[in-house]
């Protein structure tokens, strides 16, 4: 960064917000205040996402700290089987041992993955376990009561994480699945390598790598908080759901939302019995399954550990899964 | 970046999240933002955002003491992932800062919309809205009762109270005017916009937006082909924002 080129990164800049001003002088008077009106609606949703999903994250973040440090690299192998239909099923139901939301996941799988998770269970894992984790299944319970939508939920998203696992398990390089990893933070102290750690230095290593891990992931979780806040300050759902009507559309409309709506799943079932009385059966199901696996803030989390091409199967899969087992169900009129 | 520079910095927006939280925390808004039902979660996700600070400013003394005493070359590069993490927790410290907190209004109306029927929560707890008195029912509750019962003709001259702030609509007539609430299941972004027509003569003088305590009398109306509770207003008087503004079905 040199100094005499500072001034010309300021050009740029300058020349762009007295355009900006100008243009704004142009706008009638009532622009601003319906500008300012919009900020404020803006600033609550983010901070109603981002406060909700904080709580969360550390929770998840800080799993894979205590993974990392209490946990042999190759305790995952040990106890994983290696065959891709065993392993997804089993990463399928690991949700179950570590309870966390589709913003904890992320780490928590990269993590594994960095321990010798098999891809397959890691992926299957990746997607099932925000939906089939005790405080998920509770409040789903909580919400609609223990019947029909709790049991499809579970068993649908644990249908899709496991013919995903191994789908993916196709590709024995993982490698070409993962991006490479350069920077996962780890807590490297280089005197205590062969040394036994004491518990509290696991302890205080664990929470070093949450803080780490806490910065790296918030940040999508943020991006993804101001896309979503943005799209419902602009765009209005109302219309979303209006057009909402039939078996397709419906259906369509409320893997839309889900996906707009970027709702933890461990509260998501509160937010989906708004829509049962406009909605059916299926389309509320398809966004209780396909909400917790794909929305904007979880894909760009996945864009962090995976490759593109991987991120595309893990959206489109569950996408094609959720769109035809709800069309199936709407058709059946349950 | 130096690791203790980076620590640093993760250390003082660490304790910039803590004092946000706490702050909110304090002065009660945080049902501003979430259902209060997740509060216990967030007082707990506060204290470990404390205590990750904490260990953070121990850790940087640890690093400092450490290179002293090995006489390491003081600020090694770490492969630590890159400051523009950092920036990113600046973004909502700023919004919470510089955006003056307010509870979602009537603005919202625009793309959110504004229901006249309550939205579909459990609806075993109508019996227990039967039990309370009439004029302790919040808005919801008389939608509840509206959309759940068949006879709707028992509730009409009942007394009604409920809080809630000012909208206009085309929909009602100049003396007419929306009592609306918000109700929120997780967080704001879920808020699911509800309203009782009332009847005022002087409605015209109040200002959207504004919170106002409405007492009168309900009977029933049918506006664009819906059966819905009105509230002929005795009085109309102006309120503080409630400690919380939103309803929690």
């Amino acid at each position: 960064m040199a100094t005499e080129r500072l001034p010309r990164r300021f050009i740029i800049p300058i020349l762009l917000s007295v355009l900006i001003l100008v243009a704004a002088s142009m706008f009638p008077g009532g622009f601003f205040t319906w500008l300012w009106d919009r900020l404020n609606i803006f600033a609550t949703v983010f901070l109603g996402i981002f406060v909700e999903a904080i709580p969360y994250l550390l929770l998840g973040t800080f799993a894979s700290g205590l993974v990392e440090e209490f946990m042999d690299r190759d305790w995952m192998s040990r106890w994983v089987s290696g065959r891709p239909a065993a392993a997804a099923i089993s990463g399928a139901f690991m949700g179950m041992i570590f309870p966390v939301c589709e913003c904890g996941v992320v780490p928590l799988t990269r993590r594994l993955f960095h321990k010798g998770l098999p891809l397959s269970a890691g992926i299957s894992f990746l997607l099932a376990a925000p939906v089939l984790n005790p405080i998920v299944i509770i409040s789903t319970a909580a919400a609609f009561g223990w019947g029909g939508m709790l049991f499809w939920r579970v068993g649908l998203s644990l249908l899709i994480a496991i013919v995903t696992g191994i789908i993916f398990s196709v590709e024995s390089d993982i490698g070409k699945i993962l991006k490479p990893v350069i920077s996962l933070p780890s807590e490297h102290d280089h005197s205590h390598d062969s040394i036994r750690k004491t518990f509290m230095e696991k302890v205080r290593g664990a929470l070093l790598i949450t803080v780490d891990e806490f910065f790296d992931m918030g940040r999508y979780l943020i991006m993804g908080s101001v896309l979503a806040a943005g799209l419902q300050t602009f765009v209005s759902q109302s219309i979303l759901l209006t057009l909402g009507s039939g078996p397709v559309f419906s259906v369509l409309i409320m893997l839309l939302l889900a996906v707009l709506l970027s709702i933890c799943s461990t509260v998501d079932a509160f937010v989906a019995l708004g829509f049962v009385g406009t909605f059916s059966f299926g389309s509320v199901l398809s966004f209780l399954v396909f909400g917790p696996m794909v929305d904007i803030k979880s894909v760009l989390m996945y864009l962090q550990v995976f490759k593109k091409k991987s991120v595309f199967y893990i959206v489109a899969i569950p996408f094609m899964i959720s769109l035809l087992s709800s069309l199936l169900l709407n058709y059946l009129s349950l | 970046m130096p690791t203790r520079m980076y620590r640093s910095f993760q250390g003082l927006l660490l304790m910039g999240l803590f004092v946000f939280f706490a702050s909110k925390a304090v002065n009660g808004q945080l049902t501003w933002y979430i259902n209060s039902r997740f509060i216990p979660l967030i007082l707990f996700g506060t204290l470990f955002l404390a205590i990750l600070a904490q260990t953070i400013f121990s850790e940087i003394k640890r690093l400092r003491k450490h290179n002293k005493e090995l006489d390491h070359t003081p600020e090694h590069d770490h492969s630590h992932a890159s400051p523009a993490n950092l920036w990113f927790m600046l973004i909502p410290l700023l919004i919470g800062i510089l955006i003056p907190a307010r509870p979602l209004n009537s603005t919202a109306f625009e793309t959110k919309g504004l229901n006249t029927s309550a939205p579909m929560v459990s609806s075993d707890t109508s019996s227990l809205i039967f039990e309370t008195e009439s004029e302790k029912r919040n808005i919801l509750d008389w939608l509840k009762l509206f959309n759940y019962e068949d006879d709707v003709t028992q509730f009409i001259g009942q007394k009604a109270s409920v809080i809630g702030f000012v909208y206009f609509d085309k929909s009602l007539g100049p003396d007419q005017f929306y009592v609306s609430r918000f109700v929120v299941s997780c967080c704001a972004a879920d808020g699911f916009a509800i309203a009782i027509p009332a009847h005022w003569p002087d409605a015209a003088s109040l200002k959207k937006d504004s919170w106002v305590i409405v007492k009168g009398t309900i009977s029933s109306v049918e506006i664009d082909g819906n059966r819905m509770p009105l509230i002929t207003a005795a009085t109309v008087e102006p309120v503080d924002v409630p400690d919380q503004p939103y309803l929690f079905p």
